[in-house]
């Protein structure tokens, strides 16, 4: 259950996140616990993944408690399991600048019963507008990653993030960001080269007396998806507070972090993968095809934070011409965790050492009774946030291609069961 | 082939982007003559229907501290490139606030123009951009169709009233029809003229000036009164005035 209220302007700042959450994904989990209420949002070839964190002090007030339900045998305690689509919240909080003006007072609240949440806009002239948003039942997904682990941190003032974007046109896809101890240069990458032709080659360097903080423990080059660092600099520019950049060596998930007293947003994003030199068999050109970038790997519990290797049993493909999925909210108990792998159409490069790449595989995020299953992987990994709920998974190796139950999973390809 | 140029003065640098900006909404693609004085941005559309050409010349001395080139030979001292309009424009409207910004030629897998920019940032450490825009040579054999417009004698030319006002009026005459009727005469009216199977209409610019006849002989016997009329696309003569940027000194319309 979820009871909170805010004012004109910090219901700028709390659209802001659901804006620059859009980015990422169609859908975006609402998540309240004794912490503040977070937003996530996690893109559905789990390559991308961002988290806004609204501390309590945030809000006008706060309130929350989880719901228990009584089952036959035994009662659990679930957290609200929130899932919101983008397009129906995304309108809601369309024109900030006006909300801010207009808006005296908001109030957002759940009513569990009718699967519904209540955003409530107080507004100047004694006007009262009420969104009732339905929501589905979703266990929310949460990345574990040490950020502080990185070998390389940057802290950089957003303004300074927005001169370097203004360089790059909107249909480039990836940059590169190369670090050394003395230099950081942001520039355009593409793998295609018949690109290369066509469109402008961009770069900027920006001197290390530039950052608020920068540390480099080893020279590195990341390329990762240019639309979704547009997305976390926008949040930041209505924060006003500096970005914080961890990363390690290509391949390792990156993370986008700005925090503030009242709110902490994390954004993590896959980060493509060394070529390797060698020619890889179809067999492991299909493994490795989707193990193009460094997946963020989902799993419904933390646990196994093995770096066991990738096996030849591990999920099948999902080539390249397979459109990112959507996480599809499954409702009814199947048990299917939808394998959601990155096909993502950028990913080109072949990563043939399949064991030593850290890949993932997705589970899914449903709470799906004893049907998940755990892939090995890489470092990084997503867990059910309400991590109370016992779940046991059967490790399964599944074949590449399994028949779906359920249709949705029709739709994904080399999904197990 | 080497050019190597570079603009160190911001007025010259602001000048330079916007006349880039206006080629870059008049053609997609346009050729770049570079000659040891001028700069020459050509498009030429060989349309029977209204095509449009265009023929843009920049004295390099008024813009460049800088200016080196060395053309294809000795007898033919001039680069012909084909590029993007908008790649170029884009890049140079990164450099706003430059310290310094230079051209060259290059070869980097394949010929580029490289325009690098020195910024200066807040904190007096200077950045380095770099553009790297793509672009194919010319070959010779195809220069004869870049070469200069010789201008057609004119029956009457008269200057343009403020390109803005025009633009406006053309914009909404626009709506109702896709021709344009443009008469004009020496004693220095302009009326642009819409005409459809409902309705007529008409602006009438008035005291606008007329340049100094080139051939005396021809108009001398001209009656001032007496319009001269064209008919051209609305929509093309639309593209040219919305892509005014640099506010001329003079605009000159010849019929």
């Amino acid at each position: 259950m979820l009871k909170c209220g805010m004012s004109g302007s910090q219901v700028k700042v709390f659209g802001k996140a659901i804006q620059a959450l859009s980015r990422i994904s169609d859908e975006l989990w609402l998540d309240p616990s004794e912490k503040g209420l977070a937003l996530r949002s996690v893109n559905s070839c789990r390559s991308a993944y961002g988290c806004v964190l609204f501390s309590p002090l945030f809000f006008q007030h706060y309130q929350w408690s989880t719901s228990v339900k009584v089952n036959e045998n035994d009662s659990t305690t679930s957290n609200l399991n929130c899932k919101l689509g983008m397009k129906s919240i995304l309108p809601i909080f369309r024109c900030l600048n006006s909300l801010e003006r207009n808006v005296e007072n908001c109030r957002i609240f759940t009513r569990s019963d009718q699967c519904k949440v209540v955003i409530q806009f107080f507004c100047r002239h004694g006007i009262r507008r009420t969104h009732n948003v339905c929501f589905q039942e979703s266990q929310p997904l949460q990345v574990i990653f040490e950020k502080n682990m990185c070998s390389n941190t940057l802290v950089i003032q957003p303004r300074v993030l927005a001169e370097a974007v203004v360089l790059f046109t909107s249909s480039q896809e990836e940059v590169t960001l190369a670090v050394t101890p003395l230099s950081v240069c942001l520039k355009s990458s593409s793998d295609e080269p018949m690109d290369l032709t066509n469109s402008v080659y961009s770069e900027m360097f920006v001197g290390p007396e530039e950052f608020d903080f920068f540390q480099i423990g080893v020279d590195t080059e990341i390329t990762f998806c240019f639309k979704e660092l547009k997305g976390m600099l926008t949040f930041s520019e209505a924060t006003h507070a500096p970005i914080a950049i961890h990363f390690d060596f290509p391949g390792k998930p990156m993370a986008l972090s700005i925090d503030d007293m009242l709110l902490e947003a994390n954004f993590i994003l896959a980060t493509l993968a060394d070529e390797p030199s060698r020619a890889s068999s179809p067999q492991s050109l299909c493994l490795s095809q989707k193990q193009k970038r460094s997946d963020l790997m989902c799993s419904p519990n933390n646990n196994s934070k093995t770096g066991k290797n990738v096996t030849s049993k591990a999920p099948g493909c999902i080539l390249r011409k397979t459109a990112p999925k959507r996480l599809h909210p499954n409702e009814t108990q199947t048990d299917v965790p939808a394998l959601e792998n990155c096909g993502s159409p950028i990913m080109k490069r072949v990563n043939g050492d399949i064991s030593e790449v850290p890949e993932s595989s997705v589970s899914d995020t449903e709470e799906m009774p004893g049907s998940s299953y755990l892939r090995k992987f890489s470092c990084m990994f997503f867990g059910a946030v309400s991590s109370d709920q016992q779940e046991h998974f059967n490790h399964r190796f599944d074949s590449l291609a399994t028949a779906s139950d359920t249709e949705e999973d029709m739709n994904n390809v080399g999904c197990r069961k | 082939m080497k050019f190597r140029a570079k603009i160190v003065d911001a007025a010259c640098l602001n000048h330079f982007t916007r006349v880039s900006a206006m080629i870059a909404k008049l053609a997609k693609t346009c050729a770049l003559r570079i000659s040891p004085q001028k700069l020459n941005f050509i498009l030429s559309d060989k349309v029977a229907s209204g095509g449009v050409s265009m023929w843009c010349e920049l004295e390099q001395e008024n813009f460049f501290s800088e200016f080196q080139m060395e053309g294809v030979s000795t007898e033919n001292n001039a680069i012909y490139l084909e590029l993007t309009s908008e790649n170029l424009s884009r890049a140079l409207k990164t450099a706003q606030n430059a310290r310094a910004l230079k051209v060259k030629l290059t070869n980097k897998h394949f010929p580029c123009l490289t325009v690098s920019i020195e910024l200066l940032s807040v904190s007096s450490s200077s950045r380095i951009v770099t553009h790297d825009i793509p672009v194919k040579v010319i070959p010779r054999k195809l220069w004869k169709d870049l070469q200069e417009p010789t201008v057609p004698d004119s029956d009457v030319s008269v200057y343009l009233p403020v390109l803005k006002t025009m633009k406006s009026v053309v914009e909404k005459m626009r709506n109702l029809s896709n021709h344009l009727i443009i008469e004009a005469n020496l004693s220095g009216d302009l009326n642009l003229k819409i005409e459809t199977e409902l309705v007529c209409v008409t602006t009438h610019f008035k005291d606008l000036g007329n340049p100094p006849l080139a051939s005396e002989d021809a108009s001398q016997d001209r009656d001032p009164a007496q319009m001269a009329e064209v008919h051209i696309d609305i929509r093309k003569l639309l593209q040219f005035l919305a892509g005014q940027q640099v506010n001329p000194t003079r605009a000159v319309c010849k019929e």
